[in-house]
């Protein structure tokens, strides 16, 4: 790539980010970088604003104050003459394009088959021929072991199968970072492993991820890093071990043995 | 009568035209002009959708036919003048139209947002997501209450012979007027109706068999 990118830049640069909708403060000046290839957690108690900051980094949310960088280029708005103006929504698209999306509730959509679903954005955003296209998708299909289920429509798969290929559909545009908003939240408790199997292979090789999750003791195998959300700040963050380990934050023992108790 | 049923036919031939070309203009027409409103409704600026949604209230809280003869008669009072057959196509067309916009607007709302969602995330723009993403599944809640509509439109083309517009109708009409037999011929009337709308229908359970093959 001709990108002059050092490779210490992190992928992904937040600063002092700020969200509310209306007299409801839900991101208070949050601050992360995510750098290649890391996979980062983010736990925290509902409402705290984690699906919301996981949003706003792939513009679905628009924020108030501060800043979401992917490769430097900020998401939510543009500097043209010293000020700073909201993207608008043609402009969104290609960025959207450079971060993957997993959501809780799979979000497929049902009038395509797996295969037909990892390549739409293929052939529309990235231009792609269908045949091209068609093995890309296969590919990753593959990889979330489905490629068996190319041509079934997604009411024929099973949830763990559905996200699979929900994740497939992510990863096959090449993004930059994958965002897992808590993906295996709405699964039947035997249908987690599968899942959670497919994002590890993908740390494994490299994807960087941020995740929101509930599942404390995949967070903590699969994460280099862990940061808890608290009224819409970062209130702990660290390595696994650090976080689980630490403890001294009253509000996160208190999180963590509620979750422990679930 | 036999003799005077036969030579009736070719001025029914020409009433029968009539009312297709109606049928097919105002369908046409309110098909394009409805799925565009219905639309705006959905996703347009909040102007544009107050505009919409009175001109969908007000004309479908009118009759058709008083909005018919308000055409007809009103236009000429506001200095543009106008046939009786554009008047009365022109009626048609508004009914339908605010038809076609309610039932487009409820099929694209009817699609769950994540749809929308799931198609910002990897990168499609609006019309894209639009027509790759939301169109596909709004259409088979779109076709059977369109279908419908546009049974109700042929239907409502008979309101034209009112205003003078020689449609099959107003060509039954005459021909009783001249043989005095009405029965066998608003049967005769019945039966060509009612075949142009079985049709629609047989052909409308093609349609939908088209989109049937998924399920959300």
């Amino acid at each position: 790539m001709s990108d002059p990118t050092p490779d210490n830049r992190p992928v992904v640069r937040i600063r002092g980010l700020k969200k509310s909708f209306g007299s409801l403060t839900v991101l208070d000046g949050v601050d992360l970088d995510v750098g290649r290839g890391d996979v980062v957690s983010i736990i925290g108690p509902s409402g705290s604003g984690k699906t919301t900051m996981l949003r706003c980094i792939n513009a679905l949310e628009t924020y108030d104050a501060g800043s979401v960088e992917i490769d430097g280029v900020e998401v939510g708005f543009r500097t043209e003459g010293g000020a700073r103006r909201r993207r608008s929504e043609r402009e969104l698209a290609p960025l959207r394009a450079e971060t993957g999306m997993v959501f809780q509730l799979f979000y497929l959509f049902p009038h395509l088959t797996a295969a037909e679903n990892v390549m739409l954005g293929l052939r529309k955003v990235r231009r792609m021929g269908k045949a091209e296209a068609r093995d890309v998708a296969l590919k990753w299909l593959d990889r979330v072991g489905l490629a068996a289920k190319a041509d079934s429509l997604p009411y024929q798969l099973s949830g763990g199968q559905q996200q699979r290929v929900g994740i497939a559909r992510a990863v096959a545009m090449g993004p930059k970072v994958l965002l897992l908003d808590e993906i295996t939240s709405a699964l039947d408790p035997e249908l987690v492993g599968e899942v959670l199997e497919v994002v590890r292979k993908l740390a494994e090789d490299g994807m960087t991820m941020i995740m929101v999750t509930h599942e404390m003791a995949f967070a903590r195998e699969a994460s280099d890093r862990i940061i808890f959300i608290d009224q819409g700040k970062v209130a702990v963050a660290g390595t696994p071990a650090e976080v689980f380990r630490g403890q001294e934050n009253e509000r996160l023992r208190a999180f963590l043995s509620r979750v422990s108790h679930t | 009568m036999l003799q005077a049923m036969l030579s009736s036919l070719p001025s029914l031939w020409r009433g029968l035209l009539v009312t297709i070309e109606v049928a097919v203009i105002v369908v046409v027409t309110s098909l394009l002009i409805g799925v565009v409103f219905g639309a705006v409704m959905v996703y347009g600026p909040l102007l544009l959708r107050l505009i919409i949604r009175l001109f969908s209230d007000v004309v479908r809280g009118i009759p058709v036919l008083v909005l018919i003869f308000f055409v007809y008669y009103g236009l000429p009072v506001t200095g543009l003048n106008v046939n009786n057959f554009a008047a009365g196509v022109t009626a048609l067309v508004l009914f339908s139209t605010a038809q076609v916009t309610e039932i487009t607007r409820g099929s694209l709302q009817s699609i769950h947002h994540g749809q929308m969602e799931a198609g910002k995330a990897i990168g499609l723009t609006f019309p894209q997501r639009l027509v790759y993403v939301v169109f596909p599944q709004a259409m088979r809640r779109f076709l059977p209450p369109w279908i419908n509509s546009v049974a109700d439109a042929v239907k409502g083309t008979a309101l034209l012979s009112l205003v003078g517009i020689v449609d099959l109708m107003l060509a039954i009409q005459q021909v009783i007027g001249r043989t005095y037999e009405p029965m066998p011929l608003y049967i005769l009337g019945a039966l060509i109706y009612f075949v142009i709308n079985y049709s629609l229908s047989l052909l409308s359970r093609r349609l939908e068999a088209r989109y049937a093959h998924f399920r959300e």
